[in-house]
Formats: structure tokens, sequence, C-alpha cells
């Protein structure tokens, strides 16, 4: 059997957390390929119903990135996805999914630097609660 | 607005276990102002079944559609395009959406996907608040627009109980006592008198004293 | 030759001579902000050295990808006429009315038949340029893919070659009997940007250039690893095409020296060039190659640059050794080039081999440049560069001719970039007012395809970017993969696909193949996004049926110790981009009208600077300073290095400043809020004594805040009376002169609160004040003995000079480690200092008189934050603002209308501060100049059909757009909704959609990058 490699999805906003991917990327610091970016104008475009879909369709773990506090620029579209995502945190949990597969994290677009850092963490937490369960039931042979 | 809150998703799983085939119905009027049974609740509920249900190995197949109101026969009419080869249907509406549904549709079981709260305002974005009990003699015009029925807790009609203190009711700090919400307001409307003023005992036949309501009106009816 | 269009008849344009990065962005700024340019360079291309370059510090991006672009822009063609094999050999009249005297040489190929095939070149590669003949040895420098203008040029055919190419040219371009052209032209002000040569170090004959195949300029190795370069991105020696094992790089080859033909000032880009080669070698071509780097200074001093410095040290293990090596020979047999140098502190001379030498080579103005200087009038320094003002950064000795870029001083990319929009800005004041504005003409696009109704063909070009992409990813496999998916008509590689060629080919594939959907595997979409919608729109496509994976920044770049997942991941990005893109509507974008005023927010010499350059070109400025009077740092300073006058430039500027009609000055102000975006910002500041709050309207902002001098409690500052900074050393010997000439022993120490935990980075400006300050000192009180304690001297570029003559006046520099700082102990009115000699190898003990600390700048202080959090502005570490692209748009900051100019940016010099902030006016003309303002296509929309009106929307924007209209419906203006998408992923009704970024267009990336897993 192959050693587990989680899919993960970051949505990340485009003022900050992508700008501060690229930047990790001009560094030429490494993190995990586990993770893909999803690009959108501001961390609080992040619907519900996108992360809800992401697990739906397999994804083993998903975090929001946005700009730090006081600095989104939409002014709070940041503190709306907190919010958001403790509240889908919530949803996953009542279906017996572990809510620690969704984070929200808060990166500026200088700080290339945490933005590998917490791909790197991230990843490695993912990877030690193993695949997403709804993966697991969907193919038990693999 | 009637209000309402989503059910805890274990017990809409339990209700829908047995069957393989859902509709999940939203409306699109009071449930969705209060962001509990529109579209995009709709949406999160139905991703939120699947998956618990995937994680069992069972792919539960939904059709997720959402009415302009769940309370009219006309718009629940819409519905019959969709229910064949469906098992039951959840509702996501108020109580009168869910069985407007079943009235339509008897041979299909149908389950509230929320609980119908009260009737009351939006406080402020995400918040709403319990305003009226819809007991059928409004007093409102003699208590200064602020009603002793829904918002006290005893439902007294003449004045705070012992237990008001600082303008609060003594069963929460958060709840604000009514009478006295009442007398400040009477008191900017230079009404002081009116607090006075006995209000007798309530008839309470036009409230559920007098079993299930209805309202017809004769010129429209047919 | 071409002939001027009508436009250029005129005599209001300006004359760029060099088309290097310099001109080019000289004469872009201008074209942008509504003027005509003339662009002349000698070579039968602009791009200068920049093109050379495999990748620039301190980002290791490749420069081709970062340059072509800027120089394909449309304008271009509108407003600059390009004269290549052309020189400037007269200029006559005065500032405004030139007439310039060009001389352009023939091509023998008319430019308008050639296809740029390239046949002539393979043909007869002698007689056919299609290179700048930088390397005199080896086919080394097949100039750049992306070249503009995409031509060749023959010379020095005889008529029998001319035949026989006329013969091979499918085009019939060759032009056998054209000759030279001399014309006369009218001109406002010129821009001169000719750059520098390359010192040339076989002159050096200890260094074995020219004779030993393996020692090679720094250039030269630029191209050698170089993916478009001749050994397509190898690494290999040139002597056996081995791949080497060990590389030496030599400092300061030409530069800081006293031998014959050597400059004696520093090159001052050399070591990060060095740093930057041996960082690149190690991460491409793998750890096992050793970097060594022999230097005598380590000059790291821009901005962030001691970042780039350790990260080299530590994270690539860059080997750094002080010392400059005597000689290079080789030896017997294969054991290749022997070094010898001392190591560390010891005494004793090291030998090693190494198998490629490196001579990191300096900067010289050529002869030809001094002989046009002559012509025109323009005074050059003693070292033969183009003489400027103290307190005038781009201006020559003669009005109207500005100069730029290396010709002015040996300098980095990002500083010849400030200067460049420096000169544009000065240039242009001898022009019409800007403020005015220039009529928008619109680029003439073929209409819009209506594809809404077409099933969607997508067409698939993945870019290699050289070696970035493809050099971890197989780029011809991944494209095959992808063409398999459904939908897709097309996939093919391009190599660089941001050339002008490969814009190109795309344009064609999309009509021929008839493709209604573009994804681009590549680069970012932050950087590159905007030249691919060109392409689109010119081949009548909506440009947003186009959808960028960001195949280099986000996957090979950061994944290069996982190939394999690399290409996997790179193949689910095109995946997910193939299937967004299919989601994609054609959108149009929002405009709106510009408002032309602009707010600068700090009164220093930067602030006032940039006021009064755009208030001179009509702009009305509201110039926000939140202390009482004007002036900012400089009025504490009194002298430069050179012995100007601060204090004096500085009333002066204060005066100008106050009495300019434009400028509206608010003293004791404190910006308290702001919105909007550019063109169209609104400010709310509280000014004067009694704080009344008030509102203006603006275009854009100057940032001009500055920065703090630093005054760390180190060294008993502040404890002991005979400790002081250079800043309090600056003022005393200006008041009061007489104390210095009872000191004996005078101690500086450089470095004190500077390149250390607290402040990872170089403060700049410590090294030229030391050595100032030492130079007064001992002008006064020659007996005076100074120790400049110091780590690394960092008197970049001509201020050389001036660290030389005071070691020629008998000041002592001594170096010191980080690890083992000097310490100060107080001995009754003196402080004791304590240090070790690198050369005694023990302790020693100076009672000194003085004690002169090099304290350097700080930005993080609350004002700082306070502004930056209400502007929104990203910041560095250090606090310093972030500028919106390191290299090439230094006076940009990375929000859009947002300028930054002075200290605020990084530590600089007033000169150095006066740059930017000229700069900074001409790239605010840029954004003001135009009449609308694009505000993009991501606006909210509603489904009225699906509104519930519950107010979610109403009360979750930011900034109040929606309301509920007559109708009861959320309703959104589009010219003022900001494209957030808060309202679209609140709505309960899901009635909102958020154009560009719509539910399905990201329901169907995740499809795309998840739906194998399920499927």
């Amino acid at each position: 059997m192959q050693p587990f490699e989680p899919v993960i999805v970051a949505f990340c906003c485009h003022y900050c957390a992508y700008t501060a991917a690229d930047m990790a990327g001009s560094q030429r610091l490494c993190y995990p390929p586990n993770v893909k970016i999803v690009r959108v104008p501001c961390s609080g475009k992040v619907d519900a119903i996108h992360i809800m879909t992401a697990f739906q369709k397999g994804v083993d773990g998903v975090y929001v990135a946005g700009c730090l506090d006081g600095d989104c620029h939409f002014k709070n579209g940041n503190i709306r996805a907190s919010k958001r995502v403790v509240y889908v945190r919530r949803l996953l949990e009542e279906i017996g999914i572990e809510p620690e597969r969704l984070e929200m994290v808060k990166i500026s677009a200088g700080m290339g630097e945490r933005f590998a850092r917490i791909a790197g963490q991230f990843t490695e937490k993912i990877r030690k609660l193993g695949p997403n369960p709804v993966k697991r039931a969907e193919s038990p042979a693999a | 607005m009637i209000t309402a809150e989503r059910k805890p998703l274990e017990e809409i799983i339990n209700c829908v276990k047995p069957f393989e085939r859902i509709l999940l119905v939203g409306c699109n009027e009071c449930v969705t102002v209060c962001a509990a049974g529109g579209r995009k609740e709709v949406g999160i509920v139905s991703s939120a079944l699947q998956m618990a249900f995937l994680k069992q190995g069972k792919n539960l197949q939904i059709k997720e559609h959402t009415l302009e109101r769940q309370c009219d026969p006309e718009y629940v009419e819409e519905l019959s395009t969709m229910i064949t080869g469906v098992d039951a249907v959840v509702s996501m509406a108020c109580g009168c959406g869910v069985q407007e549904v079943a009235r339509r549709f008897k041979t299909v079981p149908v389950f509230p996907a929320v609980n119908t709260k009260f009737m009351g305002a939006s406080e402020r974005q995400g918040i709403w608040a319990e305003r009226c009990q819809g007991c059928g003699d409004c007093l409102l015009g003699v208590t200064g627009g602020i009603c002793p029925i829904a918002r006290c807790s005893k439902q007294l009609l003449n004045g705070p109980c012992g237990g008001s203190g600082s303008g609060k009711c003594e069963i929460s700090p958060d709840v604000d006592c009514a009478w006295h919400l009442i007398w400040e307001r009477l008191k900017a409307l230079g009404l002081q008198d009116r607090y006075e003023q006995i209000i007798p005992a309530k008839d309470w036949r036009t409230g559920r004293g007098g079993g299930p309501r209805k309202i017809i009106r004769e010129d429209l009816a047919e | 030759m071409t002939q001027l269009t009508q436009r250029f008849q005129t005599r209001e344009k300006v004359l760029v001579v060099g088309g290097g990065i310099g001109g080019m962005r000289a004469a872009l700024d201008l074209a942008e902000s509504g003027k005509n340019v003339v662009l002349i360079d000698t070579s039968n291309a602009i791009g200068g050295l920049m093109t050379q370059l495999d990748r620039t510090f301190p980002t290791n991006n490749c420069d081709l990808c970062t340059l072509s672009p800027t120089m394909s822009e449309e304008n271009r063609k509108r407003r600059i006429h390009l004269m290549p094999l052309t020189r400037l050999t007269g200029l006559e009249g005065q500032a405004g009315h030139f007439t310039a005297t060009l001389v352009s040489e023939p091509r023998h190929i008319d430019m308008s038949l050639c296809t740029a095939c390239g046949q002539c070149q393979r043909s007869f590669p002698e007689r056919v340029n299609f290179n700048p003949g930088l390397d005199h040895r080896a086919p080394t420098c097949m100039r750049y893919p992306q070249l503009t203008p995409q031509a060749f040029s023959i010379s020095g055919a005889s008529d029998e070659e001319f035949k026989k190419l006329a013969h091979c040219c499918p085009a019939g371009a060759i032009r056998p009997d054209q000759t030279q052209q001399q014309t006369q032209m009218h001109v406002a002000s010129v821009v001169l940007a000719t750059g520098a040569d390359i010192f040339d170090p076989a002159q050096l004959d200890y260094l074995a250039y020219g004779k030993d195949p393996d020692v090679v300029t720094s250039l030269e190795y630029e191209r050698i690893v170089s993916a478009s370069g001749p050994t397509k991105g190898e690494l290999v020696r040139p002597s056996d095409g081995r791949a080497p094992k060990k590389v030496a790089w030599i400092q300061c080859v030409g530069s800081r020296g006293l031998q014959k033909g050597e400059a004696s000032y520093c090159s001052s880009v050399c070591c990060m060039f060095a740093l930057k080669e041996a960082i690149v070698t190690r991460e491409r071509f793998g750890d096992d190659i050793e970097t060594t780097i022999f230097y005598t200074d380590m000059r790291t001093f821009g901005k962030n640059y001691e970042d780039y410095l350790n990260r080299g040290r530590e994270q690539y293990g860059v080997r750094l050794i002080r010392s400059r090596p005597h000689s290079i020979v080789r030896q017997p047999g294969d054991q290749g080039l022997r070094i010898a140098h001392c190591l560390g502190n010891e005494s004793a001379l090291q030998e090693e081999l190494f198998d490629m030498v490196v001579l990191s080579t300096g900067f010289c103005i050529p002869k030809e440049t001094r002989e046009m200087a002559d012509q025109l009038g323009i005074a050059l320094n003693r070292h033969g560069f183009v003489e400027t003002g103290q307190f005038n950064p781009v201006a020559t000795s003669k009005e109207g001719i500005y100069v730029c870029g290396m010709l002015e001083s040996p300098k980095d990319i990002a500083e010849t970039m400030i200067q460049a929009s420096a000169a544009a800005c000065r240039a242009a004041s001898h022009l019409p007012n800007a403020a005015a504005g220039s009529k928008d003409e619109n680029q003439v696009y073929p209409p819009e395809l209506d594809v809404s109704s077409e099933a969607p063909k997508v067409g698939i070009f993945i870019c290699s970017c050289g070696e970035n992409i493809g050099g971890l990813v197989d780029v011809k496999a991944l494209a095959a993969q992808a063409a398999a998916l459904p939908d897709v008509t097309l996939s093919e590689v391009l190599d660089h696909g941001c050339s002008r060629e490969a814009m190109e080919t795309i344009r064609q594939a999309i009509e021929s193949r008839t493709i209604n959907r573009v994804v681009i595997g590549g680069c970012s979409p932050r950087t590159h996004e905007i030249r691919f919608q060109e392409t689109l729109r010119k081949a009548g496509l909506n440009k947003y049926l186009l959808e960028i994976a960001n195949l280099r920044d986000q996957t090979t770049w950061v994944h290069h110790d996982h190939p394999a997942q690399a290409a996997e991941k790179a193949g689910l990005l095109i995946k997910a981009a193939v299937s967004a893109v299919k989601a994609a509507r054609a959108l149009e974008d929002q405009s709106l009208p510009i408002n032309r005023d602009v707010l600068v927010v700090g009164g220093g010499v930067s602030g006032m600077t940039a006021a009064l350059r755009l208030a001179g070109q009509g702009f009305k400025i509201y110039l926000a300073e939140r202390m009482s009077v004007l002036g900012g740092v400089a009025a504490l300073v009194h002298r430069t290095i050179e012995g100007g006058d601060i204090q004096a430039f500085v009333r002066e500027l204060i005066q100008k400043t106050m009495e300019h009609k434009n400028i509206q000055v608010m003293t004791n102000a404190f910006i308290v809020d702001h919105s909007g975006m550019p063109g169209m910002f609104k400010t709310g500041l509280q000014a004067g004594p009694q704080m009344f709050y008030r509102q203006i309207s603006h275009g854009a902002v100057i940032m001009a805040t500055g920065a703090m001098p630093s005054r760390p409690g180190h060294y008993l500052l502040d404890e002991h009376a005979a400790v002081m900074t250079q800043l309090d050393a600056d003022a005393l010997l200006e008041e009061k002169p007489d104390t210095v000439s009872g000191w004996d022993n005078v101690v500086m120490v450089q470095c004190v609160g500077s390149r250390c935990e607290e402040n990872t980075n170089c403060s700049r400006l410590c090294c030229q004040s030391a050595v100032k300050n030492a130079l007064r000192i001992v002008q006064i009180n020659p007996k005076a003995r100074i120790f400049v304690l110091y780590r690394d001297m960092r008197t970049y570029g001509f201020y050389e000079d001036y660290y030389r003559q005071a070691r020629e006046k008998g000041v002592i520099f001594i170096q010191y480690d980080k690890d083992t700082p000097p310490r100060a102990a107080a001995s009754g009115a003196h402080v004791e200092i304590t240090f070790t000699d690198p050369i005694l190898a023990r302790l020693v003990s100076v009672e000194a008189d003085a004690v002169l600390l090099s304290t350097g700048f700080v930005n993080e202080d609350e004002n700082t934050e306070d502004l930056a959090a209400i502007f929104n502005l990203a910041r560095t570490t250090g606090g310093y603002l972030l500028e919106d692209h390191i290299k090439l748009r230094p006076a940009d900051l990375a929000k859009p209308g947002f300028f930054v100019a002075g200290t605020a940016h990084a530590p600089k010099n007033i000169k150095e501060s006066l740059a930017q902030a000229e700069a900074a006016a001409a790239r605010v003309i840029c954004l003001l100049a135009k009449e609308k303002i694009n505000i993009g296509a991501a606006v909210a929309k509603v489904d009225s059909s699906k509104c519930a009106g519950c107010l979610i929307c109403v009360r979750a924007c930011p900034f109040d757009i929606p309301y509920i209209n007559t109708d009861g419906y959320s309703q959104i203006d589009p010219a003022r909704c900001h494209g957030c998408g808060v309202c679209a992923s609140e709505c309960p009704a899901k009635a909102i959609q958020l154009t560009r970024f719509e539910d399905n267009q990201i329901l169907a990336k995740l499809n795309g990058l998840l739906e194998r897993m399920v499927a």
C-alpha cells in the first residue's frame, strides 16, 4: 500500500495569501506539493458551500488563507471568513469529520516564509489524521 | 417574520436513513431571511447529508429545490415534476411549509429540517428576537408598541413583577424586562398616565384558546 | 529607415538615448503619460545589459520574464518611435528647443518585409548580427529570443555576399544599397541612458583571463547558466565541457583598485551579482558544487539585501572568504586553477584548487560615451560618469539634458528604474503640462466575437519559462496529458510564453483553430495575466475567457525537492484551469472618470520634492505633514559627504513648497480614514491646532513618510556624555567645531542596531556618515586618532573615494565580527573601547574622548504602523513599505494608486531619496494621465428572481454599496462595487454572484482538482 499523501486545498486571497505564495516561490522555499491553491479575491469570498463541496469531493484538508487582522484589503473579509470557518467546522463535527481538517490562517503579502511553513505544518497535521473519512469509505480497497 | 433554526444534523440523518433518494426543499421567504432554509442552507445541508452517508458507504441521492414560498399550494405544485422517484421529502421551510408539502403529496413522507421558533425581528446581522405570539387581540396600542405577551416572561399585563431589576428580567440578565421598556417608551412619548390604566384580563379565545385559527376574507375568498 | 509619422514631427517630444532597461523605463513612463518619445540605440535591438542576465537578485527571478512584457507594451508602438543602429552626434539649442543630429547605420534589411525567420543568419553567421558581440571567444551570447524589434542586421558584407544573402532570404528583404542616414530632429529634452561597459580583465595579467578558458567574467558565467545561453542552461566548464565541482568568484575585479586600468570606485552591484550566481549554482546545479566568494567587503546594502546574504551563507552554504587573491595559476594535468589566499586572521597563505573561476568585473564608461558627452557639452566626473547635482540627482550640467542608470554611477536595476522614472519626470517638464490630460487613444482591437453559444474549445499553452518550469517538469508530457482532457482543441508548449513571438503564436492559434477559451500554464497571474489578456483581445476573444495555472511560482519553484509530485500537481492545476475556464464568461470592464489631485503624505525632502515636481506639471497637491513644520529628518542633518549644505537646501525647498499655488500644505495633519480606489480615493484628516476633520478627494497617494534615525541603547549611548550618534556628531561639527579640537582618540562603531537580530538589514548610510564625519574631524583636528570599527565598509559607488581619502589621512579602519563586537566601559570622562585587532589577533583598548555610533534607521514606530493600517499597505519585516516589484517597480507600492519615495521605502541618502521622489511623481503622472480608470470586471451581480430582499448583503458589504431598491430587490452599483465577494458568499438565497469568481467557476476548479478521487 502506498503511503498516504493528503490532498489539500488552500483558498488564498489575492492580495495577501496568494501574493505570499508567490513570494515563497521567488524565495524558492519548499513546501509539500500536496497543497493546491485556489485564488479568490478575498478570503471573505470563500463560501461555506465551497468548503463543504471540497470535502464532499474527497479533499483531506482545507485551509482558508486571508490577510492579517486589520490588513484586509476589503476591511473585514478575513474576519468574516474566520467566523465562517468556525461555522463549517461545527458542521463537519456534526457529521463526524474531524474539524481540524479545516483551518483559517492569516498571512500578509510579504510572508513567503510563513506561507511555506503553514503549508508544511498543515500537511503534516492532515497526514497524521489520515484520509478524509468520506473518501475512506468510498474506496475501501485503495 | 417567522424564524427557524436548522435541526441538529444527526436528527435529520436519522429521519432519512431508510431512504435512497430524497428531495430537499427550501423556501425563499422567512427562512431565507433568517438564514435557516434558503437556497444556500439547502446546499450546505445537502452536502452535509451526502457526506454523512458517504462515510457509511451509502450514496444518498439528493435533489435540491427552493420554492418561492412553501406555504402556498401554487408554489408547492412546482414540486410535482420532481417528486417522482423520490422516497422522502426534507423541507427546510417553517412548519407551515412542511405541512403544505405533506398535504399536497400524500404518499411521500415529509420531514422537517428546521425547528420553527417564533415570529420575530432582526435585531442586527445574524441576531433575531421574538416579538409576537399571535394572540389575536393586539395590545400594542396601549403598551407603547412593546408587547408584554411576547416579551414578558410571565406575560403580565399590568406592570412588572418583583423580579425586574435594573431593567432586566430575573430569568436572565440578557432579557430586557418588557415592562421596563414599556415604561421608558411611554415616558418618552409623554404618556405616563397610560401606565396607570389597568388592562383587563385578556380574552384568550382569540389566541390558541379557541383551537386552530383561520382567517377568511369574504371579498377575496372564492 | 522608417519615416517619422506626423506625431513625431512636432517639437514636443523627448529624445531617449540608449535602449537598455533605464532608457526603456524612461521612454515607457513618458509614453504612458502621453508624451512622444524617440528612443535610439546603437545596437540592432533594444534591451541592453539586463537581457543578458539569467536571473536577478534578490528574488532570483528570470529577467526575460519580467523584462520582455515591458518591452512589448502596446503604447510603445503608439508613442515611442524606435530607431535602432542610431547614435546622437550633436545637439544644438537649449532646453525646450533642441535640435538633435542622429546618425543611423544601414541595416541592409527592409524591416517591413523581414519575417525574422533567421535564414540569413544561419547561412552567413559572420555577416548577420543577432547578438551584441559581448563574448569575443565563444558563441555564448545568442541574443535573447524575446527581441524587440525582432530583426537582424547585416554589416561588412561584400557585394558577392550580398548577392548570396539576397538569394537565401525568402522574404526578399535584403537591401545592399542602404547607406548611413543623418537626421535632424527637434526635441524638447533629452534623457541619456547609454549605460556602462564591463571592465575588460584581460589587462590584469595575473588573473589569467583571456589565457585560460575556465576563467570567465560574471556576465559570461551568467550566459553559461542561462536557459537561453549557448549551453541551453547546462553548467559546463568551457575548457572541457565537464560540470565543475568547485567554482570561485573573485570580487572587485577592475573596481576599488589602483592598478593600471582599474577603477578606484566601487561598482556597487558585483557583491550581489556574485552572491546570486553562487546561490543559483547551488540551487540549480546541485549542492555538491562548492561555491566560494573571495571578497573585500560584502556590500549588500540595498533593501533586504542583507537577508539575501544571510540566506546565501546559511541556507545555500555559499562560502565567503575575506581575501583578495593575487593570482590564478593553471596547475599541470587536470588539477584545475590554483588560487592563493588568506583565511580569516591567519597570516599564512592557503592554496586551493578550483575548476572554474568567475571574475566579478566592474563597470566603466566607454570612450564613445565620453565623446558624446563632449559634443553635448555636459560635465563628467573624474571617473568619466555623468556629473549630477548633490540635490539634483538626474540633472546633468546642461539644462534639459537628464541622465539615468549606470551612466550616472554604477547601480543595480531597481535604482536604475528609479532614476529612469525620475529622468522621465524631469524631461517631461519641458513639454506641455501633463495635468491637462492626454486623450486616450484606444488600442485598435478587432471586434469581440460572441462565443457564448459555442461549445467550449480550449487552447492550452504551457510555458517552459526557460528552465524555470521546463527544468523540473517535462512540459511536453504535460501538454500531451492535457491534450486528452475533454473540450481541449489544442495543447502546446512555449519556450518563453511571454515573448512577443509566443504571444503571436497564441494569437494565431486562437484564430486559426477557432479556440474560444485559453489556459496558460506559466507564472503568476498577478504579474502576467494582463499580457495574456491583451493577446486574447487581439485575437478577438474577450479577455476574461482566460485562466492561468501558476506552474512556476507555486509549483516548480517550491517543489524542486519533489519533481515527480511537482509534475503531478502541474497536471492537476492545468486540469483545474481547463475545468474553470469552461465556466468563464465574457465580461466587460467597468471604468470611471479619474480625479487628478494627489495626496502626498510626509513633508520631508522626498514629499516636498515629489509635490513640487507634480505641482510644476499642473497637478493639485495636498501635502500632509504630521509635525508642525516641514523638513523631516533632513532638517536635522547639516552636510552631505561631498560637503553640500543640507540646511540651506531644505530651507529653499520649504519656501518653494509653501509658495507654490498648486500645493496645499497641511501641518499637524493626521490621517484618520481612507477609502476608494485608484483615481478616486477619499482620505480623512485631522489637521491644524484645532484638529478639524476634513475629507479630501484625490486620485493617487505618494507615501513619503520617512524613517526614524535609530537610537538603540548600546555602548553607553545616552548614559555617557562622550557617546553620541553620527547624527549628533554632525550637528556638533557644524555648531561647535571647537569641541573636536580637544579630541585625541575617537572611536566610531559601525552597524550599531543594524545587521543584527533586532534589525537584520543594513542601514546603507552609516558607512558614508562615518567616513564623512571622520574627514571633518581630521580637517579640524589633524592630530586626532580615529578608529573606525566596522564589519564591512559599504562605501559603494563614488563614496569609495572618500573612504580612500580617510585612510590616506590616517583614519584607522579595523574590522570586527558580528559575534565579537567591541565593548564599551565608562572611564571617567572617557570611554574605554575594547576590540579585537584581527591583524595582531589580540584585544586592544582605546581610551576614547568621543565614541561615535553609526546607528542607521528604523521604521517600526506606531505612526507608520497606523498609516499602514489605515491605507492598508503591506510592509517588510523591518517596517518599510513593500513595493510592487523590487526590481522593476521600486516606486510603486503593491497597492494600486500608491507610490513611495524616500526612506519610507528603505534607508537611503538625500540624493537617492530625491531621485525616488521624482520617480514617484513620474509614476503618478502615468496613472493620472488617463481619462478614465479601469476598475476591472469583478463585480457583484444580483439575480432579482432569487433575491429575498433579506438585507444580509446590505449589512455585510464593507463599503455600504448594496441597497434594496423600490422593487424590493438588492441592487449593487457595479461602478462602486469593490469586488470582494463577501455579499455573494453570505447571500442566503444564492442570488448574488461575483463575476470572474462565480460559484460555478470555483466549483469547476475544485472539480478539476478533486474529481478523480471520487469518480
